[in-house]
């Protein structure tokens, strides 16, 4: 059986009087991918800053390799420290060349310069940028600078990677890129990794084990079309409101900010909108298509992502494609509030 | 109007002629400033980093105290000073009063407030990432506020540039604690005063001239570090 890297043992985060991650029991195995899904907000991020030591818990204890962190003195946290690395969701670049980027974690660990030369050259060949070094870090495209950091982070052979949202910001042909990079990674090095993300299909695509997080507790499995947002009342109905110019008709008593989510198979996907009893109807472009089987799960965006379950039959039928323009509807009551 | 044509032509042959009285003159000037500006950053700019980065109690005090000092006039400090070292003050036993030591105290007084300002808004203005990264990259609270001040390297370069312009060109404190003496505490700043009111345009013009270029050299060369930093 594989060794745990880390293991959670009661684990609790409070910001002003409110818990906002509450795990009583998780471990890490070396050499596994880790995926961890949850909507903005459910303390992914917290989660990770903790377990890279840069945030302390408020309560529970955390072990690396067997051995209790918390206890630790500055000097020997800043030895697992360095046993592992972190890419965060908005990555930074200094600014300086891509060598001197890649090669600051082994500047600090007071690496020779010989050694420094082959690893960033190595790193470089992991994520495909091989003869970057010379290149300014701003002079470098998103996706690029994405890679670079990736890159900056194997440089230090870590243990352990973590991933904050390794894909958020990138376009769809980097998104497939930096998904390859984490698999190579999985296949050359030992490294554990762990990635949060709340686009569910893509934990399942990368991760050996996927671990599903809503408002700060691990659940069993993270719904699709999870959202964070209020349920306000107007005119006598409730409505919550998703973004900024999109609510969704809902059947509840409470009031304020919640979760919600809607199954993908009680949204009916049409060509235009219908005469029916449901209240929520929007206008939207399918952005992903992603066949299953017999069904196929189809991403609609509507100012927000939707994702709707079709079969393949219909999917043929209405001749569907990327960018296609589709109205989307579903009763106020399939609508689930956590 | 010929008064002036005659001191132009005049400072361009002391200029050219390498006359010893002007060039001992400016390199005093250096010295004294560049000392001063040199013991003002060793203390300001780990100052105004700490200023930015930490949280203490006072903070808001301490910053409005420092932008407060910069508009301090220059003969106040030149009086302040004085009234330490000055025979009958508390510093008086060490016989500071008209050389450069007493000098480079005034400039030192002059500079630090204005190297602690601009490197506390040049660090604040610092993405909080630097620090961050450096850190899940495995470096030590020093190691990453070194990042950190490499990032704003060009800014605080700015902060001392500011300060050594502003020192190099007072007159305030060095002629009331340098007293003017030739070829001992005479700067180019006092000595300007002294041979304009003298009527010797010539030798005035000449530093001014010095003056200039040595502030425009030192912009040249920021910009051209600006440039290599991009």
């Amino acid at each position: 059986m594989a060794k745990s890297v880390i293991k959670i043992r009661n684990l609790k985060k409070n910001y002003s009087n409110r818990t906002i991650l509450n795990i009583d029991c998780l471990d890490f195995q070396e050499s596994k991918i880790y995926g961890i899904v949850g909507p903005n907000g459910s303390g992914k991020t917290t989660l990770l800053n903790i377990l890279n030591l840069l945030e302390k818990p408020s309560e529970g204890q955390i072990f690396f390799n067997g051995q209790e962190v918390s206890d630790k003195s500055y000097s020997e946290t800043i030895k697992i420290r360095r046993k592992m690395t972190l890419v965060d969701q908005d990555p930074f670049l200094f600014h300086s060349t891509v060598y001197d980027n890649i090669a600051y974690g082994l500047k600090i660990r007071s690496i020779s310069f010989i050694v420094q030369r082959k690893k960033v050259k190595n790193a470089l060949r992991m994520v495909g940028l091989s003869g970057f070094e010379d290149r300014r870090a701003n002079q470098l495209s998103g996706g690029e600078t994405q890679r670079v950091v990736i890159a900056r982070a194997l440089a230090i052979k870590p243990e352990v990677l973590f991933m904050d949202e390794p894909t958020v910001n990138l376009d769809q042909q980097h998104v497939h890129i930096v998904e390859r990079i984490i698999k190579k990674i999985k296949e050359e090095t030992q490294t554990t990794i762990i990635f949060t993300t709340h686009d569910l299909s893509q934990a399942y695509r990368l991760a050996d084990e996927v671990i599903s997080i809503l408002d700060g507790k691990i659940i069993k499995k993270v719904p699709e079309n999870l959202f964070r947002g209020e349920i306000k009342e107007e005119e006598g109905l409730k409505w919550f409101k998703v973004a900024e110019n999109i609510k969704f008709a809902i059947v509840s008593e409470k009031i304020g900010p919640v979760y919600i989510s809607i199954d993908p198979r009680d949204i009916i996907l049409s060509y235009e909108p219908f005469q029916s009893s449901a209240r929520n109807s929007f206008l939207g472009k399918i952005v992903k298509i992603v066949e299953q089987n017999h069904l196929v799960k189809l991403e609609v965006n509507v100012s927000i992502p939707l994702v709707t379950i079709i079969t393949r039959e219909s999917f043929q039928q209405m001749n569907l494609n990327l960018g296609s323009k589709v109205c989307l509807t579903f009763k106020a009551s399939v609508v689930k509030i956590y | 109007m010929n008064f002036i044509i005659e001191g132009i032509r005049k400072a361009f042959q002391l200029i050219f002629s390498l006359d010893k009285e002007i060039f001992n003159i400016v390199l005093l000037s250096l010295r004294v400033s560049l000392t001063a500006v040199g013991l003002a950053s060793l203390l300001g700019v780990p100052l105004g980093f700490l200023m930015a980065i930490k949280a203490y109690w006072g903070k808001k005090f301490s910053v409005i105290l420092v932008n407060a000092l910069l508009a301090l006039p220059t003969v106040v400090i030149g009086l302040i000073v004085y009234s330490l070292i000055s025979r009958r003050g508390p510093l008086g036993v060490f016989s500071l009063l008209y050389t450069p030591s007493a000098m480079i105290i005034g400039q030192f007084i002059l500079a630090t407030p204005i190297i602690i300002a601009l490197t506390h808004s040049a660090v604040q203005g610092i993405d909080r990432r630097v620090r961050n990264t450096a850190l899940t990259l495995g470096a030590t609270e020093v190691q990453s506020a070194w990042a950190v001040i490499k990032e704003a390297g060009y800014a605080i370069l700015v902060a001392i540039t500011t300060a050594f312009g502003r020192v190099i060109a007072e007159v305030g404190a060095a002629m009331m604690l340098g007293g003017n003496i030739k070829g001992s505490t005479r700067v180019m700043t006092t000595a300007i005063a002294l041979e304009t009111a003298k009527g010797e345009f010539g030798f005035g013009i000449a530093l001014g001239i010095i003056l200039v270029l040595i502030a425009f050299g030192i912009n040249i060369l920021l910009h051209y570090f600006h440039d290599m930093k991009v």
